[in-house]
């Protein structure tokens, strides 16, 4: 029974005219969002590789001229435009886009210009990520309002039900034609999207990309799941359809634009942390005491003689200065790190929050490579450190007094360019990306399931006539 | 005739669920939006209060020229409750500097404190008015037709001697009726929450620009009608004029913002932000090779050492102590460096300037896929009511840049770069001759420069002997801060009510006119022809 339901839904679904309209749309937006990408990842990844061989150029000149330097400068890392970003670009552009760190010390991360036109209003990519939370959630939504009401409207809910079809394989059947119906639209444009993506060659599509391809249909599946529970938990607590569209309509709204926009209230309300020019005259005190209490010529120095007396002091006293404000920072972005993620759990409440953060898994972007990349970063900063030390240890002009601000008491001399180890980002692993995920598809899964058993039960009351 | 006809509708409405829903909608959203955003201009201020304190210190607390680098701080706009526009994309602090013009505004991250909340995007009133009450005039007008059609009572209204335009007209009165209480509630209500809050003063004029806010809301409610209208018009059931109405609500609220943005992302290519600093830094070797080749030319002073010295970026640099000859050397340098650091400013702005019009270009493009939908014309003349919009951010920068002019003209016309106060505090009339230093420092131990050197090559160059004894006045403590109260300082104009708004009324308004117009016209014609059996 529940089969013919179903085939039956899914037939008055496929001829209606939401479902050309919305089928048109979604066509329409994923192959333009993907065309536009490859355009622009093009020209994204010609810029990063001119500043790549900057970058380069300027390390091996440092690095051919003084090893001291190479180690004391600070250098920021800025991660490359994702290959995959046309399934989700997880809004990378608005996230810090620079980490600084030198042999010494990961210092910090900054959002820098140049991460995107300032000028431009903040957007969202039209990737499918966008597509699916904006325009498939309001769709499947427009396919679910009138499921309960629009048939009791025109009678034939009563009629359905004066067969012996129990309400559960009714509701049921309603239920997964509005998500099948929903996931065809999603399909389409995906393939039509991966198409698009083949025959330009642009960009390459790996067998990890098919994958994520596969584990975002999952995704796409379960928040479909999710917004469609919501449309038929509209359409059973109202008696009339157009009642239940604006109430699903509401709903959407909170969804879509009150929770995720409102966010930084919320972190600022809820979990506020200290202001940064607090910190700043934390770090400011701190650093003034060491220096009150450093003997004196610690800030002396002489560029002609390494072993002057004075270059182990104020190597002293500028190790002190930045481990002291190291320590200070590093509190600090863990509290960062803390009010990000307690959020997140306040927006859960929104599925299309939930959706976008779970994406940042399927292809290791956003916060999941930030702090994947934040790790790597301090893993690497410790291999440069030693790679230095060793350098030096090996030069007999040098006091091996190491300063992480000056090269005065260090080795200064060259190093071939091709012994520097060189930082470069690895993928997020599988595990890694599970571990990420694994605790939002609880969430998710429990939220489909919390919707929809509240709409079942009140189904069973609705009063059909 | 026509006033009953809206009676009708106003009151038909007024019972419905939609004006329920329609108007707690708007009770839950725009208090709440309205304190979000005046919970983020208390941010702002916070965070400009204390920039500007930082400001005010870096000019108060200066002993040499040198160290003059004022910055400039822009308050918070209090319009930017109503409308943010690229408020949060931009920064507000700006710092004068020699060896380049400015580009762009810092410190935007300071106003969260934490820059990884960045990803969570904002929203503020005139987001909440674009997309409530394009959605509200939508399920007001969809079935303005198709309802009365499908109940059968257009053919009866219609059988009596009443005219086509009257009906239609007096629908659109009716629903105006319903809305504009709405409308004007939201307005009263959030000015209510704006004026309990103890930060924010508006002036007469940002009172005028908030009523034009409201009368640029009725306007885009408006064109909202008459799309309504339209689509009722042209199909024979609700259920389907409503799909279609939605669609073309989602496409204009959400999509086409985005859509926009992308695709000009995508077709004008910019030149990324590094790899403008390196051709910047290109032009700073050049710079410095100049400055190096020069400075090989001048005489060695008697002894290299600089007994108290600071520097920094920019030619920032402060000494005391040093010898006469080491001073006079300075001098002879900044005499040739500055010009030159300034000369240079103006060659990198020609990079800068190049990157900044490619970021226009880029920005317009976008603006003009944009006007396709009316909300985001509302939208864009609602941020330059609000002046949060990118004009505004530029007659900001330019004011900042011609700022920067009027400084360096004052330190030309005063000498100040060829000057001992350029670099040190310490009167000219106290620089000593190295023999003279060592003697005082060491207490006699070494009368001369040359039997200190003696002595220190055997000692590792020790500097010990050096602080025997000390001599006053070649600590920068012990000088006064420089009176700068002849210095120019920044003057942020106040700008009158109209100032800016002119070629945005004249296009943008306009096009939001005009459409209406048309949207009007082609929905009575098409009501004229309407089917009514």
């Amino acid at each position: 029974m529940l089969k013919t339901i179903i085939i039956k839904e899914l037939q008055n679904n496929l001829y209606s005219l939401r479902f050309h309209i919305s089928f048109l749309l979604c066509i329409v937006i994923f192959a333009v969002g993907t065309i536009a990408f490859l355009k622009n990842q093009d020209a994204k990844m010609q810029e990063y590789s001119k500043y790549r061989a900057e970058f380069r150029n300027e390390l091996k000149e440092t690095a051919e001229s003084n090893a001291g330097k190479l180690a004391v400068n600070k250098r920021a890392f800025i991660w490359r435009p994702r290959a995959n970003a046309f399934i989700s670009d997880c809004k990378e552009k608005y996230f810090p886009n620079r980490f600084i760190y030198s042999a010494y010390n990961v210092y910090g991360f900054e959002v820098g210009p140049g991460g995107t036109n300032p000028f431009l209003s903040t957007f969202q990519d039209l990737n499918w990520s966008f597509i699916v939370s904006v325009v498939l959630s309001f769709t499947v939504l427009l396919f679910t309002f009138d499921t309960i009401s629009g048939e009791k409207e025109t009678g034939a809910l009563g009629l359905t039900l004066s067969n012996s079809i129990p309400r559960a394989t009714v509701l049921l059947g309603k239920y997964v034609s509005a998500i099948i119906t929903t996931m065809v639209m999603a399909i389409f444009g995906i393939v039509l999207s991966i198409l698009i993506v083949l025959f330009s060659r642009k960009v390459d599509f790996t067998s990890a990309m098919l994958m994520e391809t596969l584990a975002f249909m999952l995704l796409v599946f379960l928040f479909l799941s999710c917004t469609a529970a919501i449309g038929t938990f509209s359409s059973v607590i109202a008696h009339k359809s157009n009642v239940s569209l604006l109430i699903s309509l509401t709903f959407w709204l909170v969804f879509v634009v009150i929770i995720p926009n409102t966010a930084i209230f919320w972190a600022n309300k809820i979990f506020s942390i200290e202001h940064s020019d607090v910190i700043g005259r934390k770090i400011y005190a701190a650093l003034e005491e060491h220096r009150r209490s450093a003997p004196p010529g610690s800030a002396s120095s002489s560029d002609a003689n390494p072993f002057m007396p004075e270059h182990k002091l104020r190597a002293d006293l500028e190790t002190k200065l930045n481990d002291a404000e190291i320590s200070i920072k590093n509190a600090y972005y863990q509290d960062m790190f803390r009010q990000l993620e307690r959020t997140r759990l306040v927006t859960l409440i929104s599925p299309i929050a939930l959706f976008d953060y779970m994406d940042e898994a399927v292809v290791g972007g956003g916060y999941a490579r930030f702090k994947k990349v934040w790790a790597d970063l301090h893993g690497y900063q410790v291999q440069f450190l030693q790679f230095f030390k060793a350098m030096d240890a090996a030069d007999p002009d040098s006091p091996h007094w190491y300063n992480p601000w000056g090269d005065y008491s260090t080795t200064k001399k060259p190093v071939a360019f091709e012994q520097v180890p060189l930082f470069d980002e690895k993928p997020l692993s599988l595990a890694a990306r599970f571990s990420f995920l694994r605790n939002y598809l609880v969430v998710m899964v429990f939220y489909i399931a919390a919707v929809f058993s509240l709409t079942f039960v009140l189904f069973l009351r609705y009063d059909v006539r | 005739m026509l006033w009953k006809i809206a009676k009708k509708e106003f009151l038909l409405n007024l019972v419905s669920a939609r004006f329920v829903i329609g108007f707690l909608l708007c009770l839950f959203l725009i208090p709440f939006t309205v304190m979000v955003n005046i919970d983020d201009y208390d941010s702002r201020m916070r965070v400009y209060r204390v920039d500007k304190a930082n400001a005010e210190n870096s000019f108060k607390y200066v002993r040499v020229y040198s160290y003059l680098r004022p910055e400039v701080v822009k308050p918070p706009e209090p319009l930017g409750i109503f409308c943010r526009g690229i408020s949060g994309n931009v920064g507000s602090r700006v710092k004068i500097w020699l060896g380049e013009k400015p580009l762009f505004a810092t410190g935007k991250a300071a106003i969260h404190d934490n820059p990884l909340l960045n990803s969570f995007f904002s929203i503020d009133f005139i987001d909440i008015i674009a997309i409530v009450m394009s959605l509200l005039a939508l399920i007001f007008t969809y079935d303005a037709c198709t309802r009365e059609k499908e109940e059968g009572t257009l053919k009866l209204q219609l059988s009596n001697s009443l005219s086509r335009h009257k009906i239609l007209l007096g629908k659109v009165l009716g629903v105006y009726l319903t809305i504009l209480p709405i409308v004007l509630f939201c307005y009263i209500l959030s000015t209510i929450l704006i004026l309990h809050s103890p930060n924010i003063s508006f002036s007469a004029g940002d009172w005028g620009r908030i009523i034009l806010l409201f009368f640029l809301s009725l306007l885009y409610f408006t064109v909202f009608i008459f799309i309504g209208l339209l689509i009722s018009t042209r199909l024979k059931s609700s259920i389907t004029s409503i799909i279609v109405c939605l669609f073309f609500w989602v496409f204009f609220v959400f999509i086409v913002p985005n859509l926009a943005v992308y695709m000009a992302e995508s077709l004008k290519k910019v030149q990324s932000y590094d790899n403008l600093q390196y051709g910047l830094q290109d032009l700073n070797k050049e710079f410095q090779n100049k400055c190096d080749e020069y400075y090989k030319k001048l005489e060695t002073p008697d002894w290299g050492m600089n007994w108290n010295h600071t520097w920094d970026t920019d030619g920032r640099r402060i000494l005391a102590g040093c010898t006469k000859s080491k001073m006079e050397h300075w001098r002879k340098k900044f005499v040739f460096s500055e010009p030159l650091r300034v000369d240079y400013a103006d060659k990198k702005w020609n990079l800068q300037k190049a990157y900044l019009d490619s970021l226009d270009q880029q920005r317009n493009f976008a603006e003009m896929i944009s006007l396709i939908s009316p909300s985001e014309m509302f939208r864009l003349v609602c941020a330059s009511l609000c002046r949060t919009d990118v004009a505004s951010h530029y007659r900001f920068m330019d004011r900042v840049r011609r700022y920067r002019d009027e400084l360096i003209d004052f330190l030309r016309d005063r000498n100040i770069f060829s000057s001992f106060i350029y670099f040190t505090p310490q009167p000219q009339e106290t620089f000593m001759s190295a023999d003279e230093i060592v003697r005082i420092r060491t207490g006699g131990e070494f009368n001369t420069l040359q039997e200190y050197n003696q002595w220190a090559k055997a000692h590792n160059w020790s500097l010990a002997p050096l602080r025997k004894v000390d001599i006053t006045g070649t600590t920068f403590g012990e000088y006064p801060f420089l009176d700068l109260s002849d210095v120019p300082v920044f003057r942020g104009k106040s700008e009158n009510l109209l100032a800016g708004l002119k070629q945005v009324f004249l296009k943008k308004v306009a096009g939001l006119i005009i459409v209406s117009v048309i949207f009007f016209y082609l929905s009575f014609l098409s009501f004229l022809r309407y089917d009514v059996r």
